[in-house]
């Protein structure tokens, strides 16, 4: 074989040597190829950018993105000190997205090392696919879920408190307790899916060195103390510096399905993503792709960030 | 082994059970609870509220709907079906055809073409240019394309893929070359055979996420004939949630037909119906997605 593969690269090295025009002829039909996906990225990431223009301007229909009048940072301006919502919108989505990291590792790795200990394998699949099953199901089902629970009349949640002999409580007129609710779905609709990942690694630990710690005399919780938690670490720093990297990005679907267009609870849970649609009706376009500029900016920092970061810790490798 | 270390075992091992047990119930109750409500009576369920077992089983709720909105409903999984089933097969032509060429070591600028792929995930216009140049200049305001080709790529889900198809021999491939064959024929004949079980993970990931999918909805579509199933439950949903928060004037209210308790959870069960009756035979696939992606990483 080795010769072989020697052969073509001297074939190929002198080709190499040729023009960017030889080469797009020569491999013509997977450049082709490449068409179709390379054409809906250019319509639906590419060319929107020359929108982000409308952010400086005082966008008008008539005028159109560039014919309208520019007032630099104005719109800026108005998101963080005058009558916009930006440090409170910022806020939520930091304050929910933190909870989510720090929630989405604990509960799924706790998960992934509970179920490494059990043995009965029919127990192990069925509560596996149970935990799941979150997972496949959009957040407006999640949102009738909720309200399941906590609707005022008919709610579970007031039932049980009733139980406990305390009043029930007007959930959906008391934002208070929303961020709360939400981080909860969040965990509760991505655990499962996580501790699959958690799982992976630690199927692909060394099982000797838990039989000559046992052969020790180490105990169950020692060895996930001193055995499994160390080996998960680089799995869980590498998917805490994804998440990381897109802290500033709130989850739209998660914000709205829940709390759908309530009014009473919306101003206390809306995240960047929430905002920007709800300000693109009442605020005007320019308002409302500053902002997106500005989520998206701050994103691209912290991905870099974090991609620097694995970098550092993975000898090299980063995220992407 | 002490004596101590023995219990210590054991005690280990039953909190791994229960704990298992707990969450896993907790994760599969709100389910029981939602499929449970749709089948009691509405009245029931106004005196005792929500359960885990169905109050006086009786199929009245169904048949209320189908006679209500009945043509309603089918519309919408119509809808659903058309862009789940459309989305899903495009997706995977196009997704199979860029992650095949890119796998290609031989493609010289395929390293510009993972790169094009790749910036978009660090960095976008936002919300509002891309919802611009879609309503203003690609006509998606109220058309079915506004559903299916804003997702029909996903560049992660092209990565995946490359990953596979990057493990299958060039000797493969070169011997085919030999033998005549084209580019094009190379993919179909040799590459995508070979790659059914990352093809059928992705095309499953494709399918969920158009099944799954109300935002797009929401953003492009107004007219009641194109919303697709799960944004008709979001519809119903957001009327109680405004009416129950007390902010609209009960004159306002009354004008609404407020949807009974169990009708909600009977057309949430009708939204996740295909997904429960698939979700033993498709849950393995996405397993495998997932794994291979904590791998890659």
């Amino acid at each position: 074989m080795d010769p072989m593969v020697e052969q073509t690269q001297v074939q190929t090295q002198p080709r190499t040597k040729r023009g960017v025009i030889y080469e797009l002829k020569r491999h013509r039909v997977l450049y082709l190829m490449s068409v179709p996906a390379m054409l809906m990225l250019l319509l639906f990431s590419y060319i929107p950018f020359a929108g982000i223009w409308m952010a400086f301007t005082d966008f008008n229909v008539v005028d159109g993105i560039f014919g309208s009048a520019f007032v630099g940072l104005d719109n800026f301006k108005f998101f963080f000190d005058t009558g916009g919502m930006g440090w409170k919108v910022t806020y939520n989505t930091l304050f929910i997205n933190f909870w989510g990291i720090i929630l989405g590792i604990l509960v799924p790795v706790t998960l992934a090392i509970l179920l490494h200990e059990v043995r009965g394998v029919a127990f192990k699949k069925m509560t596996q696919s149970m935990m799941f099953f979150p997972y496949f199901i959009s957040w407006v089902v999640v949102g009738a879920i909720v309200y399941g629970i906590f609707s005022t009349d008919v709610g579970v949640a007031n039932r049980v408190l009733e139980l406990f002999g305390m009043d029930p409580i007007r959930w959906y007129s008391e934002p208070q307790y929303w961020k709360v609710i939400i981080i909860a779905s969040s965990v509760w609709k991505w655990s499962g899916y996580s501790s699959i990942i958690y799982l992976a690694a630690m199927a692909n630990f060394d099982g000797s060195l838990y039989e000559s710690a046992k052969v020790d005399g180490a105990t169950k919780f020692q060895r996930i103390l001193y055995l499994t938690l160390p080996m998960l670490k680089p799995t869980i720093i590498i998917l805490t510096l994804m998440s990381v990297g897109r802290i500033f990005y709130g989850d739209f679907g998660m914000v709205y399905g829940i709390v759908g267009n309530n009014p009473v609870l919306i101003d206390e849970v809306s995240v960047i993503d929430t905002y920007v649609y709800q300000s693109m009706r009442t605020l005007g376009f320019s308002y409302a792709t500053a902002i997106g500029l500005f989520q998206s900016v701050m994103g691209l920092i912290l991905v870099i960030l974090a991609n620097q970061t694995a970098k550092k810790i993975n000898d090299g490798e980063g995220l992407f | 082994m002490t004596k101590h270390g023995w219990t210590g075992d054991r005690l280990v091992t039953a909190l791994a059970y229960l704990g298992i047990a707990l969450f896993a119930v907790a994760c599969l109750y709100p389910l029981l609870m939602t499929v449970s409500v749709s089948f009691s009576s509405e009245r029931e369920i106004a005196r005792n509220g929500y359960s885990i077992l169905p109050q006086a089983f009786s199929l009245d709720t169904y048949n209320y709907i189908f006679l209500n909105s009945g043509s309603r409903i089918l519309r919408s999984y119509g809808v659903t079906i058309l862009v789940t089933v459309a989305g899903t097969l495009g997706a995977l032509l196009i997704t199979s055809m860029i992650a095949f060429a890119i796998s290609i070591r031989k493609l010289r600028y395929r390293n510009v073409l993972a790169f094009i792929s790749n910036f978009t995930i660090i960095f976008s216009a936002g919300l509002i240019p891309w919802y611009m140049v879609s309503v203003n200049y690609y006509g998606l305001k109220n058309s079915l394309l506004a559903l299916i080709l804003p997702a029909i790529f996903n560049v992660w889900n092209m990565f995946l893929l490359r990953t596979y198809m990057s493990a299958i021999s060039p000797s493969l491939y070169e011997a085919a070359e030999i033998d005549g064959a084209g580019h094009f024929r190379i993919f179909w004949q040799i590459a995508i055979p070979l790659s059914k079980t990352p093809l059928l993970t992705i095309g499953l990931m494709y399918a969920l996420q158009y099944w799954n999918d109300w935002w797009h909805a929401l953003i492009f579509i107004t007219d009641r004939d194109l919303f697709p199933l799960q944004y008709y439950l979001y519809n119903i949903l957001s009327n109680v949630n405004a009416i129950s928060s007390g902010r609209i004037p009960s004159g306002a209210a009354g004008a609404i037909t407020l949807p009974a308790e169990t009708v909600k959870m009977a057309v949430t069960v009708i939204t996740i119906g295909p997904i429960i009756f698939l979700y033993p035979f498709i849950q393995k696939y996405f397993v495998q997605g997932i794994m291979t992606g904590a791998l890659k990483e």
